[in-house]
């Protein structure tokens, strides 16, 4: 075991095992949501509707949930229609809060890149595009297929309150839904929000990277699927070594802004101790809806935080008693002291 | 039919679509289709269930034949090695070989690079309903109303310790259910009790709800029972249980992603020990009035200088707390957190004006203020919950946390990574005995789960 996280938690072990993670290249994807797919099926998820990013997004995923556990991120920069911002607005004061269409503030979202084609408003209108152009300026499109990141120092891990979240032998984190009982902690304990509570099943959800398959040899569904080999799977060592190269060649090749997600910082500055599942971007974090940094809250937080209550919870019975005291003391002077 | 007659021939034209049924005609305008699709996919209405297995819960992991091999396995994770692109070094995928330093270089480069146009949600909001800040209320009392028991033992009023526990229990008792009713599965409350796990703030404060709930039930029963010095005995140890009870949801909240928690980290847990104290003595000062206490009575007298210190204590947490947040502050500046602090400070302020305008006259009017106290501390509870809410959906703060800074619009950057995790993690074993514990735990629960759903 090469990388091996300090075996906290509770731990499953089984000699000859070692890390296994996701390489996600995001330079490869090409927002094909076969990976989407194939999670859901073999996993057994339901669909689960559209929450965000209609109208203005082609993404109808919209966010990792307890049924999403792969989500092929729409990083878009598309301006959208005049007419569908006034449909938008129409809609948000008759009070369909919840299953609008994403639409950003003014400026927000919106590539720097001028004139950027409206595709909705020119399909609405029915006039002829020329795709080529409207392909030329739609400036940045990006995909990246999203996912729990396995951390080294995994912050659902740490708050679960009922040992349904555990370390595996492949150093991946899983949650074991027999043992699960919705307690909804682990939901904002995740800094990259990638858990969530389904309402339905009342139980918290997310990637187990295949469990069930690893235990048999075979590679997880989104990466078996996975066309373009965007997602990649194996030795957590190869694959930061495979993506090392890949960055340096693209650095090579003129695209300087190719950095790695989770993998490959210097000690210090390692994303929750490094990511099991870690991806090449060539966007800042934020884009993507990725933190520029994180780690375990509950590693960061617990030890000041119970500290601090700790002994606010000491002095407050302390105030108490000499409140107490001192008034019983005062009123031994005075008359009106007295038992009853 | 064979594979090769398969593909000849021409194929069948069917004729013309049929016309389309006016209802079935697609919307005009995109609001239209919008508000369809919508209708369309509306959860409460739409079968979502599915075809097989539970919703949320993965494939089951046990092999139907535990030592059958599986089709298409490789061992040792042949399967993937197969389909690894670009593990053969015969495409120009990754060529180069990386200079050293180069790729943490980069790494620093773009992780710091200018904030760009935030896609988000980065985090999750918190899940969490109404029965949750009602739980903080409550235990919040029953461990204030522990306090007022050790105070009054301390001063020697054994009388009103006694109310004061009973107070405790009475504030106490509701809040299991809360916690059960808010789970998403409560049949499976028992899990909670599955392991003891130092490192989670929630399981800490599961454990120490039954301690203090069980200690101070059996002071009430020696109170009832006439054992005095037992009771005070278990009224302090229940009392130093409080201190946790009181103070852990604190800990909670900030040991979360979520901006305005988790900035609070230092102020969470004080301030809500304060809440507790105050909502403790109001309460029990409530209750000590309703049954006699006489007036000028220097308990009724202490407790009213303990409510007022703690909520003032409170407040100026809160305002001490709110200079450190940056832009996680807009979650308690802004929204229905706002409405909920402004209600809270404002009966504090009113209870304070009332206390002081009343100092040496009415009795009536410190009921009030009592009561104030009480009605905004559970104000408070809830507006640090909704805050919680709405502080994950404010992207900018989230991601100004993650950069390390406390405002995005700040010049100033720290360091990333300034705040460090502790790293120092004790490992957590389940010795035989504790594995056995567990499992029968988990097995109760599973049991109860099938009753209760059959």
């Amino acid at each position: 075991m090469s990388t091996s996280a300090a075996q906290t938690e509770i731990a499953i072990h089984r000699p000859g095992a070692e890390r296994m993670g996701f390489f996600t290249d995001t330079t490869v994807c090409i927002g094909c949501k076969a990976c989407e797919v194939a999670c859901k099926q073999w996993n057994d998820l339901p669909a689960d509707g559209s929450r965000s990013g209609k109208g203005i997004s082609y993404d109808y995923t919209g966010d990792l949930s307890a049924s999403s556990w792969r989500h092929v991120r729409f990083v878009e920069l598309l301006e959208p229609s005049p007419q569908l911002r006034a449909e938008a607005e129409e809609a948000l004061r008759a009070g369909a809060a919840g299953n609008l269409p994403a639409i950003p503030a003014a400026g927000a979202g919106v590539s720097a890149a001028v004139g950027s084609p409206d595709l909705v408003q020119m399909a609405e209108d029915g006039g002829a595009v020329d795709v080529a152009d409207a392909v030329r300026k739609m400036g940045d499109w990006v995909f990246m297929s999203d996912v729990c990141k396995h951390c080294t120092n995994a912050g659902c891990l740490d708050a679960c309150p009922t040992g349904a979240l555990i370390r595996t032998e492949f150093e991946t984190v899983v949650l074991q839904p027999d043992v699960c009982n919705g307690c909804g902690y682990c939901v904002p304990a995740c800094p990259f929000g990638v858990v969530d509570r389904d309402p339905e099943d009342g139980r918290a959800g997310k990637c187990t990277l295949c469990y069930d398959r690893l235990q048999e040899g075979l590679e997880p569904a989104c990466a078996k699927s996975c066309p373009t080999d965007s997602i990649q799977f194996g030795p957590y060592e190869e694959l930061v070594d495979i993506a090392s190269r890949r960055v340096a060649t693209l650095h090579q090749r003129g695209i300087e802004d190719a950095y790695l997600y989770g993998a490959g910082d210097q000690p210090d500055e390692q994303l929750a101790g490094g990511l099991g599942a870690f991806f090449l971007l060539t966007e800042p974090p934020e884009s993507y809806g990725l933190p520029a940094h994180a780690d375990s809250p509950v590693q960061e937080n617990v030890v000041p935080a119970t500290l601090a209550a700790l002994g606010a919870g000491l002095l407050a019975s302390a105030g108490a008693v000499v409140a107490f005291v001192t008034a019983a003391r005062r009123a031994r002077r005075t008359p009106a002291g007295r038992a009853w | 039919m064979s594979a090769e007659g398969r593909w000849e021939g021409a194929l069948e034209h069917g004729g013309e679509p049929a016309e389309l049924a006016p209802e079935h005609e697609p919307p005009d305008s995109a609001a239209g289709r919008e508000s369809a699709w919508v209708a369309d996919h509306d959860t409460a209405s739409r079968d979502s269930r599915p075809a097989l297995g539970t919703r949320g819960g993965p494939g089951p992991w046990d092999a139907a034949e535990p030592e059958a091999p599986v089709a298409l396995a490789r061992d040792d994770f042949g399967d993937a090695r197969w389909s690894f692109l670009y593990k053969a070094r015969d495409t120009r995928y990754a060529v180069a070989e990386p200079a050293p330093g180069r790729l943490a270089a980069a790494n620093r480069r773009m992780r710091g690079a200018p904030v760009p146009d935030i896609h988000g949600p980065i985090i999750h909001a918190p899940v969490w309903t109404w029965e949750i800040p009602l739980y903080f209320w409550l235990g919040g009392m029953a461990s204030g109303s522990a306090f007022v028991a050790l105070g009054c033992d301390a001063a020697g009023d054994h009388r009103s310790a006694a109310i004061a526990r009973r107070v405790a229990l009475g504030a106490v008792a509701p809040a299991p259910l809360l916690l059960i009713g808010d789970l998403g599965r409560p049949e499976r409350f028992l899990n909670m009790m599955r392991i003891f796990k130092p490192r989670s703030p929630m399981n800490m404060g599961a454990w120490c709800l039954l301690a203090f709930s069980g200690s101070n039930a059996l002071a009430v029963g020696a109170d009832l029972a006439g054992r005095p010095k037992a009771a005070r005995a278990l009224g302090g140890l229940t009392s130093l249980l409080g201190g946790y009870l009181g103070s852990y949801t604190g800990v909670l909240l900030a040991c979360t992603a979520v901006p305005v928690w988790s900035r609070s980290r230092l102020i969470l847990g004080p301030a809500f020990v304060a809440t507790a104290t105050a909502t403790g003595a109001a309460a029990t000062r409530l209750v000590l009035v309703a049954s006699g206490l006489p007036a000028g009575h220097p308990t009724g007298r202490a407790l009213g200088t303990l409510e007022t210190a703690a909520m003032l204590s409170e407040l100026s947490l809160s305002r001490l707390g709110e200079r450190r947040l940056g832009d996680a502050a807009e979650a308690l500046q802004g929204g229905e957190a706002a409405v909920f602090f402004r209600a809270a400070k404002s009966l504090v302020a009113l209870g304070l004006s009332l206390r002081l305008l009343a100092r040496r006259t009415g009795r009536r009017e410190h009921d009030i203020a009592s009561l104030m106290y009480l009605v905004a501390g559970l104000a408070f509870r809830f507006a640090w919950i909704k805050a919680g809410r709405a502080s994950a959906t404010q992207h900018e703060a989230v991601a100004a946390m993650g950069r390390g800074r406390h405002t995005l619009t700040a010049e100033q950057e720290r360091p990333r990574g300034a705040r460090r995790s502790s790293k120092q993690r004790t490992p957590l074993r389940l010795h035989s005995g504790l594995g056995a514990w567990s499992e029968a735990t988990r097995r109760a629960s599973l049991a109860v789960e099938r009753l209760l759903r059959s």
